[in-house]
């Protein structure tokens, strides 16, 4: 018989038991909505989640369910999250897929940055959305619409960059160029890439800036610092009208675009919807971006990994990461001298995170390690880095949403 | 369409299949859920006999081009032996069904993908696809199959169906 003075430390015992076994057993959907509902609102059952932390180490994720958006924290680093806040009050059709998804920053000052994309018919019309939050993610702004064009057409694939100097960047792919080419009866082929910037964290932006004509309309564009004012974007560009390889150029504040060059030579030559967009990562040396893609050109076929030189406007260093047919999505991420390279395989029975590190700066990589293996759906995975640490943000059906850091 | 690509096509047609069941027309965007082993299935029904895949997805413009193509190639040989496959959730159905619709394809038997683990689906089609859209395959009678990524062209499929003409 268990004495009375023993039940005070078998129950901490307890408490500590659960508490632990609470962020060890991932949650998922499912069980979540066995004990909620169907309608259950959570970081796991929405679809396609970023993440971003904020000078304070809270974690910040932002999802789609039920054509809203919404943002959930964590104080624990993913181990549980508050109760979500519903950003858009308004349901709208915003986009959520792996090239696709809504993007959340939270600047030093405390403010919330989200955008994203919204379908606005089936015939590949779309409205870049901006909104943020003042008040610590209480509330949110009424969203707006940051394509400047009020044209029924393409407006998708947005992305959003803080520079330290605090400039906000949003860079999409945009088919006004298109319409007007089809109206004079001209060929235009693809999209074109359009920004615009914010000098005071979204309260207003300049006007759109084209970047460039006849890039892909289905990839996400990858985007990185450059200095401290401006930014680099990487993106899938079509070349001689038939080949998908990717472009690189520098954003300036107002509408200057500098370095506009071809960053990959793969020789993809395709009238198809890759739906695989590149990573790319500002390199320790100036002018230097890591870069990684996939392509299925004649010159390179599967997921690689190079280093582009701004200055002599040529990629190196590049090698073959996965060739194998179902390879896709690399992400990139640093921390101290160590990069990191995850990217998502699928071996005919299940998806693999398979996770590949250099410490030579892109010279020379380890060999590859599965991070997570699961036999149901999964998003693309993306890498967070936070004071020197790198954190997997990643979604999966059997899962739920993980964040974790992979550094240690 | 010139009329020595509509004597290949019609001959194409009539060679390459006279009745297939799972293609056989039904009612209006008749469009089943495509699961691990539907492509098994369907070549197990097509047994010995040819066919065309075309994958599509209503989120991608190229695909809509060969829609159009396949649209009207089906307006002309109602009997070509295609399979239609859309990747996009079975959900989207309704989605679908109107741009099916745009090219008369809605009245023929086709699929969606019916898991959210879309990769397992893709290589239960191909191993070696890579996602990419639309993609399109040619399968002889021996189901020895080539594959083709990016907008199919009558010409290319002209091209890529010759050997099936040689082989009847």
């Amino acid at each position: 018989m268990i004495s009375k003075n023993a039940l005070g430390p078998l129950f901490l015992c307890l408490i500590i038991w659960f508490s632990g076994s609470r962020s060890a057993v991932a949650e998922n959907c499912q069980s979540l909505q066995v004990r909620h509902g169907e309608d259950f609102i959570s970081v796991h059952c929405g679809g396609a989640p970023s993440a971003a932390m904020d000078a304070k180490g809270r974690l910040w994720v932002t999802f789609v369910q039920d054509r809203h958006v919404y943002v959930s924290y964590s104080d624990d680093e993913g181990d549980t999250y508050f109760t979500p806040v519903q950003v858009n009050a308004i349901a709208e059709d915003t986009e959520y897929n792996g090239e696709n998804r809504p993007k959340i920053i939270i600047a030093d000052s405390g403010e919330i940055l989200l955008s994203w994309t919204t379908k606005t018919s089936s015939n590949f019309t779309g409205e870049i959305r901006f909104t943020r939050s003042s008040d610590g993610g209480k509330t949110f702004a009424i969203p707006r619409t940051m394509n400047d064009d009020d044209l029924m057409t393409g407006h998708r694939f947005d992305s959003l960059f803080l520079t330290s100097s605090g400039r906000l960047y949003l860079t999409w792919i945009d088919k006004r160029d298109l319409d007007a080419a089809a109206a004079r009866k001209e060929t235009y082929p693809g999209a074109a890439i359009y920004y615009t910037t914010s000098d005071n964290l979204g309260a207003t932006f300049t006007r759109n800036f084209r970047v460039s004509h006849n890039s892909c309309e289905c990839c996400r564009i990858a985007i990185a610092p450059y200095g401290d004012d401006e930014v680099a974007i990487l993106w899938r560009q079509i070349y001689d009208e038939h080949v998908r390889d990717h472009a690189i150029a520098v954003l300036g504040p107002y509408g200057d675009v500098a370095g506009l060059n071809r960053a990959t030579i793969d020789d993809w030559y395709i009238d198809a919807c890759p739906h695989h967009g590149p990573t790319m990562l500002e390199s320790t040396q100036p002018g230097q971006y890591h870069i990684s893609w996939f392509s299925a050109g004649t010159i390179h076929n599967g997921i690689h990994y190079g280093r582009y030189d701004i200055a002599s406007g040529t990629t190196g260093a590049i090698i073959k990461v996965d060739g194998t047919p179902g390879a896709g999505h690399p992400a990139l991420a640093q921390s101290d001298d160590t990069l990191y390279l995850v990217w998502k395989g699928f071996n005919g029975v299940a998806s693999q995170l398979q996770l590949m590190k250099s410490i030579d700066n892109g010279v020379s990589w380890s060999q590859p390690e599965t991070l997570f293996a699961t036999e149901s759906a999964s998003d693309h995975p993306l890498l967070l880095s936070s004071a020197n640490r790198v954190f997997l943000s990643w979604s999966s059906k059997e899962f739920g949403y993980i964040f974790r850091e992979i550094n240690q | 369409m010139s009329t020595r690509n509509l004597i290949q096509v019609t001959a194409l047609t009539l060679c390459m299949l006279t009745h297939v069941n799972v293609m056989a027309q039904d009612s209006p965007g008749n469009i089943s859920a495509f699961g691990n082993s539907s492509f098994a299935e369907l070549k197990t029904e097509l047994s010995g006999q040819p066919f065309v895949v075309s994958l599509w997805s209503v989120d991608c413009l190229p695909c809509r081009v060969e829609l159009e193509m396949l649209g009207e190639l089906k307006r002309q040989n109602p009997s070509f032996p295609l399979v239609l496959i859309s990747t996009d959730s079975i959900e989207q159905r309704e989605e679908a069904i109107y741009i099916l619709e745009e090219h008369a394809l809605d009245v023929i038997d086709s699929w969606m993908f019916a898991d959210a683990f879309v990769e397992r689906l893709r290589f239960s089609i191909d191993p070696s696809w890579h996602g990419e859209l639309p993609r399109s395959y040619f399968y002889a009678k021996d189901h020895s199959f080539t594959a083709h990524s990016g907008i199919l062209t009558r010409e290319k499929l002209l091209e890529l169906s010759g050997f099936l003409l040689v082989e009847n």
